[in-house]
């Protein structure tokens, strides 16, 4: 862990040397920064309950629940987006078993599954975590998700920006009704070079959509500096 | 498409059937993904399996992969386009968890600071025997997790084929969700 009380002259020179640093060097840093790869590779003890090659699911000591699983990469991804599709398959197969053994093993009446992407939306630590958490009536756990009430068109409009930055993934047969962006996008909108392809294959789908967003943006959400 | 699994009276079949309107963002052979005008906050996604089925434990291995593997791209896209500062991937799975709807959805909900949503919980403190009880017990129960179920590519020519569901199973997971409308 990188020390609190470091002067001002060691903080920057660290600042500089991360600046410095090669893509996998960073990784091999905030790696080494990162108690919960310590966990995943067994130099940190944790009350483990699932593990594979992949993922590692143990318990949680501030749990919202008793019962209440961590599950972690074991590769460092410090947000969810920077998971590969085959990962973040991986990972919820196993918390919906995770969640089936809770159902059977430990008396829970349901169960929620949490991710927290940002600050905002309650991520404390710098490493991607799936939480699975047993619920039963009056435990105490209060989630409130309020309803609000938008206007169709406000509803329209924003759905469009989604579908503009997912490259219009919606309405593949029909090219010429590409929902366009309403706003002006800085970036090429990605749809445009679906539309050269002749035909559309199915496999079109599954690719990851080029949305150009910059990861590094994101982590800058998450307090990383 | 309408699914051959289609439930009479479920709201979330009406929204795959078109019978509800949404504005959809995302659709292909098993999955769709909506919006509407009761969200959270604004750009709240729905990510749901076109067949019906009302809890977790329901839904095939390989479509959950599909159904997080769209959620995190919607995740994704929301971040670039709505200028949120987090997302939230959210399921309740059980009415004690808050699930109101008897068909497994995902909510992918944008987050700002101060949005008056709370995903947050109070600790609970256990002490080491209780620590060590829940692991044993959830461990023993675990052992067993792998072997994921993969796609059926057969699938889509035994059409008649119902819900894969022993009596056993469906005793058991009507019993959790009995009281779900």
């Amino acid at each position: 862990m990188a020390d609190q009380n470091m002067s001002p002259e060691q903080l920057k020179a660290l600042q500089e040397k991360i600046k410095n640093m090669s893509p996998e060097e960073l990784k091999e840093f905030q790696k080494k920064q990162c108690i919960f790869c310590q966990i995943a590779s067994g130099k940190v003890q944790a009350r483990k309950i699932y593990e594979d090659e992949r993922v590692i699911g143990i318990l949680d000591i501030n749990p919202a629940n008793p019962g209440h699983v961590l599950l972690l990469t074991k590769e460092h991804y410090s947000i969810m987006p920077q998971l590969p599709d085959d990962e973040i398959s991986h990972v919820f197969m196993v918390a919906k078993s995770l969640s089936n053994s809770m159902l059977r093993s430990i008396d829970a009446q349901g169960t929620n599954i949490l991710v927290a992407n940002g600050i905002a939306a309650g991520q404390r630590a710098q490493h991607f975590i799936a939480h699975v958490i047993p619920r039963k009536e009056k435990d105490g756990v209060n989630f409130v998700l309020p309803q609000k009430t938008m206007e169709q068109n406000e509803v329209e409009a924003i759905g469009n920006k989604i579908i503009a930055a997912l490259g219009g993934n919606i309405e593949k047969e029909e090219k010429t009704q590409i929902p366009m962006p309403q706003l002006t996008q800085p970036k090429p909108a990605p749809e445009m070079k679906k539309q050269d392809k002749k035909e559309y294959k199915k496999d079109d789908k599954d690719a990851a959509p080029k949305t150009g967003i910059d990861l590094d943006d994101i982590a800058k959400l998450f307090g990383a500096k | 498409m309408t699914s051959d699994k289609s439930r009479e009276g479920c709201i979330v079949c009406g929204i795959v059937a078109g019978r509800v309107p949404s504005k959809k963002v995302y659709e292909d052979e098993l999955i769709m993904a909506v919006l509407d005008v009761n969200g959270s906050n604004p750009g709240h996604c729905f990510v749901i399996p076109k067949n019906h089925y009302p809890i977790i434990e329901q839904v095939p291995d390989h479509e959950i992969g599909k159904l997080f593997q769209v959620s995190n791209k919607i995740s994704t896209a929301i971040f670039e386009s709505l200028g949120v500062q987090g997302t939230n991937i959210f399921v309740a799975n059980g009415i004690p968890a808050g699930q109101t709807v008897a068909h497994f959805t995902i909510n992918v909900i944008p987050r700002k600071e101060n949005d008056g949503i709370n995903l947050q919980w109070q600790p609970k403190q256990l002490d080491e025997e209780e620590m060590s009880t829940i692991e044993i017990k959830l461990k023993e129960q675990s052992k067993n997790i792998g072997n994921f179920e993969k796609e059926k590519k057969a699938a889509k020519v035994s059409v008649a084929k119902p819900v894969e569901i022993s009596d056993e199973e469906d005793e058991f997971f009507s019993k959790q969700m009995r009281r779900l409308p």
